[in-house]
């Protein structure tokens, strides 16, 4: 601060924008550095409607908005920058599958059966295959499902076409759980870890389609018991771990995935009943 | 706010997500801001978004301070860069660089020679495109690039006018010399 001060006539042709450029240039030079001057400033601007400027309390409220609003996860950013549009972005980043803890989970679920499998133990090789081919129904279940998702009931209740929402989900899910999965598998040694991929897409179809009946999450669950009994009666009689998911087994579940794709194609209008009732 | 807080203070309170530190480093500087980008883009929806911006950017990274210089040159240069990254994805809004030409009163000369001499008057010699470039990059301080998106005119344009507008400057003062 000089002592010097740009008079309040200079400082209001400023305002006005009826000054020179010279004159300008000095004025904005000064304003840098002069608290008292920017405070003149200020004080004219907020006093009275100055045609051409800006409405300095609206400008605030705003930018306060942006302010508190949460930052979109990068995640969402990522999508964003794919090219998806902003509410997309955001029905599809608020998948709960997306939500730390449940993804640490499975990770570290499969990360253990593979490095087991890994180092001998024939019965983490028999884990991983019996979970990895269910992990990606289960994420792709609990990523819309309204009852785990409370966030979903307001995005539903807008018209949004469902089938999109859920495919848009299914595939980012997918697209995260899969290369992690496969990751995770190439701890397993032989043949074993890729076969269960055919079975997991099988699934996930499997489970979209009996969401035109029930909840997500419960055929997600009835899947995966179904699964279950199945590879322990197949283990009970053939002694093989992985007698599920081999030879003709992979046909079948190749089937399965393109019937249960028809099926939830042709019932895709049931999938109405996702929106959760107002109570 | 108490008003005896320096502006550094302001932004390291805000650094602590303090919201009425933010208001009152808003309070301060928004106003001389919005007029000066004003002077740069003549749509006053462009320049509320900018401003708002600039906010926003200050309150995501006040650390980006580095404590050397005054704030409101730091300010400054986030609000025209905002301002510039908003006009990117307009095409339709033309910056203005054109403020009206009067003859400068009495006291302006005795103001423009202390702040800079006869280049006040070497300045407003200079044709209209000279002096847009030279407002861009020496007085506000943008890179030839910047500028040259500001200005919607391609780099090697600005490096040229610039060049010109500073030797024509230079023949200005020296002729005022001798």
């Amino acid at each position: 601060m000089t002592g010097w001060h740009v008079d309040d006539d200079a400082l209001r042709r400023w305002i006005d924008r009826t000054d020179s450029l010279s004159d300008g240039a000095s004025v904005e030079q000064h304003l840098l550095s002069c608290d008292r001057c920017r405070a003149t400033v200020n004080a004219t601007v907020t006093a009275g409607p100055v045609a051409g400027l800006v409405d300095l309390t609206t400008v605030w409220s705003r930018t306060r908005d942006a302010i508190e609003l949460p930052r979109p996860s990068a995640f969402e950013r990522l999508l964003r920058r794919a090219g998806l549009p902003e509410h997309e972005a955001r029905l599809v980043a608020v998948a709960s599958a997306f939500r730390g803890a449940w993804l640490t989970g499975v990770a570290v679920v499969l990360a253990f059966a593979a490095v087991a499998g890994a180092l001998g133990h024939s019965r983490g090789a028999v884990v991983f295959l019996l979970v990895a081919p269910l992990v990606p129904c289960l994420t792709v279940a609990s990523s819309y499902d309204p009852e785990v998702d409370p966030a979903l009931e307001p995005e539903l209740v807008t018209p949004y076409p469902a089938l999109r929402l859920i495919l848009l989900r299914t595939i980012t899910v997918l697209a995260v759980a899969l290369p992690a999965e496969v990751l995770a598998g190439l701890l397993i040694p032989g043949q074993a870890r890729y076969l269960w991929l055919l079975p997991a897409v099988g699934f996930v179809a499997a489970v979209l389609a009996l969401s035109t009946w029930t909840s997500p999450l419960r055929a997600a669950v009835a899947v995966s018991l179904a699964w279950l009994a199945a590879v322990w009666l197949l283990m009970a009689r053939s002694g093989s771990p992985d007698a599920a998911l081999h030879d003709w087994f992979q046909l079948g579940y190749l089937l399965l995935a393109a019937a249960s794709l028809a099926i939830f194609l042709i019932r895709r209008g049931h999938l109405r009943e996702l929106r959760p009732r107002r109570s | 706010m108490d008003g005896s807080l320096s502006d550094a203070m302001l932004l390291a309170a805000v650094g602590e997500r303090d919201l009425d530190a933010m208001r009152a480093l808003y309070d301060r500087h928004a106003g001389w801001l919005s007029v000066r980008l004003a002077r740069r883009c003549n749509d006053p929806d462009m320049v509320a978004d900018a401003v708002q911006d600039t906010f926003v950017a200050v309150w995501r990274k006040p650390r980006g301070f580095r404590g050397d210089g005054d704030v409101a040159a730091w300010l400054w240069g986030i609000a025209i860069r905002r301002l510039l990254s908003r006009l990117r994805t307009r095409t339709d809004i033309v910056a203005v660089f054109e403020t009206a030409e009067i003859a400068p009163a009495a006291e302006d000369q005795v103001l423009l020679s202390v702040e800079y001499g006869d280049i006040g008057q070497a300045l407003a010699r200079l044709s209209p495109e000279m002096r847009a470039v030279i407002q861009a990059v020496v007085l506000d301080g943008l890179t030839a690039k910047e500028a040259a998106r500001l200005l919607d005119m391609p780099v090697a344009s600005v490096k040229t006018r610039l060049h010109r507008a500073k030797a024509h400057l230079r023949a200005a003062l020296a002729e005022g010399m001798s």
